[in-house]
């Protein structure tokens, strides 16, 4: 996984550590954290080595003052002080700006405010280097701003901030030092005042970075036609259309009712109010591993999924290989999946190149109504050009796009038009892809 | 046979080796007369093999069946039941009608199929239908069947014939003609036997078998490429009842030649510990069964010849279970942390 690498963390400062999917940077964080174990090297240490991770670790049917406090809990007569536990929540919430409910539900909690609570949990240990692994994944920019708040106010006090990431904006707006990690090897290290994006980009992906198509406008009948849709605690009356050879862009925060959306347009959920669309569509879910893959099978079985019961398979009760195996390998070559074999486990395959594989059973079709789903979360920068290619391609055929997305970059390269979501009903609407960061984030953020 | 199959093949039989030689010895048996008579009683001569096969067979039907429900992420721990509805109905058919007996058989095991597809299906409607947890409601259903079957054969199927919680016995026609003359092994087991071979192709060469494991593997992602997951439940608990209910039907054709309540001596839940040892494929579930079927002939002749409670063997059954069980649910979670 990891070679030869040497990496430092000074007090006080933020060191961003960048690399694509799969060149090693969870597990180099993990090593530095102390869950993981070496074959050769050593780590030296002064003080403790808070880790807080991509996926949360939380106890989500306990409190936030018990999840905090665990393992150390304030102690009194045998029992644990609850009055003393919420006090000291309390307490280190002021102090760096993460103020919770220390008697909040994690369970009942949205994605950022989860993290904040993992982030009081490292602060409860008092640690001399915090190290956040994709900590801006799924938070909206306004959270953006405020973890690097939290995170200058850590830095003041002397500790030294380790950011895991792959989103050079973050990276050139908040860190002093960049090391950029590739196949498990240290390519590049320098303060940030002495390189360039493009550098950092260049040695993250070891060449030049792929460009998309340019963005041509069409125009096409509507396709889809969404009137009055309401989702049972989720969204209220809401009405779009889509129209042939256009990506519509979703901007919103996670949980303000894009899933119920996206999830009543693909007939996965119950709704009120009337949904018109094409029957033939494709599906980029949202979690790869869980919504979209079966990890221990191989990617023929994977291909396979949804397209089981092939109309061409005689007796019909058959799975019909050979077809199976023909569509596999066109959307292997088609879509630049790169495995030793179609036999393999889709588990050996690196995340950029299974979500390679989802996007392209979904568009291998050319279905008329597609459903993107951040379908380039946690990818590398050569797959996700790759899908931002693919799904330019289908819109230039005449395919309508949903693209629901937390990456604004994102949405800003790829739709014709964005609608802002925020709780469960639309705030604005942008068109002819006069896109305003600002005036977006603002709505994404309203009432 | 995959590796992780074969694996649990090889740990269940040194594990089995080793309680046994542990009973044996807090028997104060020497294991070496201890196994030499658990050999003698599996495999010593006809009747030896005879009876273990008959076992095999008895214990193949139900493994076949609690495989399905497993591979579709389904804890169907209701295959006696299921097991003793199918009987019921294949020993009530067998003296309603009166046809060839080739299809007199057919229509037996047909009869035993569908009584516990049907028995299978109520399992798997409650937990398409109401999201009912499937381990709850196929155990509770294996006390319903057994009331079910004795109100049924001492109220309004009561048998003149009948000494005891029993159906009548069938016509001499319609027993199942034996493998080995004059014993219990009866063509029931090829019949098994072939039951397996379709299983494994329906798993692995049918759509319908994809989507049970799909839905057993990913039901989140099944679910989203469009695999009914209520339909899946649905299938899967009547598939799984058919060949819990076929083992009923064999039992009943094959060796009491009647219906009678007390068919099985827990067949079904045996079969729990054979689907799991045989690693829920098919043709190593055949293997396990028949390891299974030694195990309870050779258990009795262990218990004649040497003393060892038959008990023992029964808890040494018991124990592996309780390991396999524990062994694929941490393997289960350590996969997803």
């Amino acid at each position: 996984m990891l070679d030869d690498v040497d990496l430092t963390c000074e007090a006080g400062e933020i060191h961003a550590l960048v690399g694509e999917n799969g060149a090693g940077k969870s597990t180099l964080a993990a090593i530095a954290a102390g869950e993981l174990a070496t074959d050769a090297g050593e780590i030296e240490r002064s003080g403790r080595i808070g880790l807080v991770h991509q996926h949360f670790a939380l106890i989500e049917r306990l409190r936030v003052w018990e999840n905090v406090v665990l393992g150390h809990e304030p102690q009194r007569g045998g029992t644990i002080d609850r009055d003393a536990a919420r006090a000291f929540v309390r307490e280190i919430g002021e102090r760096y700006g993460l103020e919770v409910d220390p008697d909040a539900l994690v369970e009942s909690l949205p994605v950022g405010i989860r993290q904040r609570v993992e982030l009081l949990r490292e602060l409860a240990r008092d640690p001399s280097i915090l190290i956040l692994d994709e900590p801006t994944a799924a938070l909206s920019p306004g959270e953006v701003l405020r973890l690097f708040g939290t995170i200058a106010l850590l830095t003041q006090r002397g500790v030294g901030v380790l950011v895991i990431t792959h989103k050079l904006d973050e990276v050139f707006a908040h860190a002093g030092r960049v090391t950029v990690l590739r196949r498990g090897r240290i390519v590049e290290e320098r303060p940030i005042a002495a390189t360039t994006r493009e550098r950092v980009a260049r040695a993250m992906i070891g060449g030049e970075i792929p460009s998309i198509p340019a963005h041509e406008p069409t125009h096409g009948a509507i396709a889809v036609r969404v009137t009055d849709l309401a989702v049972t605690g989720a969204i209220e009356n809401l009405s779009l259309q889509i129209a042939a050879g256009e990506i519509l862009g979703i901007a919103g925060v996670e949980g303000n009712g894009q899933t119920a959306l996206a999830d009543a347009l693909a007939g996965l959920t119950a709704f009120r109010g009337s949904v018109e669309r094409p029957s033939s569509i494709g599906v980029i879910p949202q979690d790869r591993l869980l919504e979209a893959v079966i990890p221990s099978w191989s990617l023929l079985e994977n291909a396979m999924l949804g397209r089981e019961r092939a109309a061409s398979a005689k007796p019909s009760w058959r799975i019909d290989r050979a077809a199976a195996r023909t569509q596999c390998t066109a959307i292997v070559e088609r879509f630049d999946v790169r495995a030793t074999s179609i036999d393999a486990p889709l588990s050996t395959l690196s995340g950029g190149n299974q979500q390679k594989l989802v996007v392209g059973r979904a568009l291998i079709d050319n279905p008329a109504f597609v459903i993107a789903y951040n379908p380039t979360r946690g990818i590398d920068i050569g797959a996700t050009a790759t899908v931002h290619t693919e799904l330019l391609a289908a819109r230039n055929r005449g395919a309508a796009i949903l693209l629901v997305s937390f990456e604004l970059d994102e949405l800003f390269a790829l739709s014709d038009r964005i609608l802002v979501i925020a709780r469960g009903a639309l705030r604005g609407e942008f068109a002819d892809r006069r896109f305003d960061r600002e005036a977006i984030g603002r709505l994404m953020v309203s009432a | 046979m995959n590796r992780e199959s074969a694996k649990a093949l090889a740990v269940g039989t040194l594990g089995v080796a080793a309680a046994m030689s542990l009973a044996m010895i807090a028997s104060h048996v020497s294991p070496i007369v201890g196994f030499n008579a658990f050999f003698y009683g599996a495999f010593g001569g006809k009747q030896q093999i005879a009876e273990t096969l008959a076992s095999t067979t008895a214990l193949l039907f139900p493994a076949l069946g609690i495989a399905i429900a497993f591979r579709a992420g389904l804890f169907n721990i209701g295959a006696e039941g299921q097991l003793l509805i199918g009987g019921l109905l294949a020993g009530w058919i067998g003296t309603r009608i009166d046809v060839p007996p080739a299809i007199a058989i057919a229509a037996i095991f047909l009869a035993g199929a569908i009584g516990g597809a049907l028995w299978g299906a109520i399992a798997g409607w409650l937990k398409a239908a109401r999201d009912a947890n499937e381990v709850i409601s196929t155990l509770m259903l294996n006390f319903i069947a057994a009331s079910l079957a004795l109100y049924l054969v001492t109220g309004p199927l009561r048998a003149p014939d009948a000494a005891g919680p029993e159906l009548s016995l069938l016509p001499h026609a319609y027993w199942l003609p034996t493998l080995l003359s004059h014993t219990r092994a009866t063509i029931a087991l090829p019949i098994a036997l072939l039951a397996a071979f379709a299983l494994r192709y329906v798993l692995n060469h049918t759509w319908f078998g994809y989507r049970l494991r799909a839905a057993g593997e990913a039901p989140e992602a099944a679910r989203r490429a469009g695999i009914s997951l209520s339909s899946v439940a649905l299938w899967a608990m009547a598939w799984s009842g058919a060949l819990a209910g076929m083992g009923g039907a064999a039992l009943v054709a094959g060796e009491l030649h009647r219906f009678n309540t007390q068919l099985s001596p827990g067949y079904g839940f045996i079969a729990i510990a054979v689907a799991l040892v045989g690693g829920l494929e098919p043709l190593t579930i055949c293997v396990a069964a028949l390891a299974f079927g030694a195990l309870e002939s050779g258990g009795l002749a262990l218990q004649a010849a040497a003393g060892v409670p038959k008990d023992a063997i029964h808890v040494i059954e018991g124990l592996l279970v309780f390991a396999l069980a524990a062994r694929r649910y941490l393997g289960a979670r350590g996969a997803t942390v």
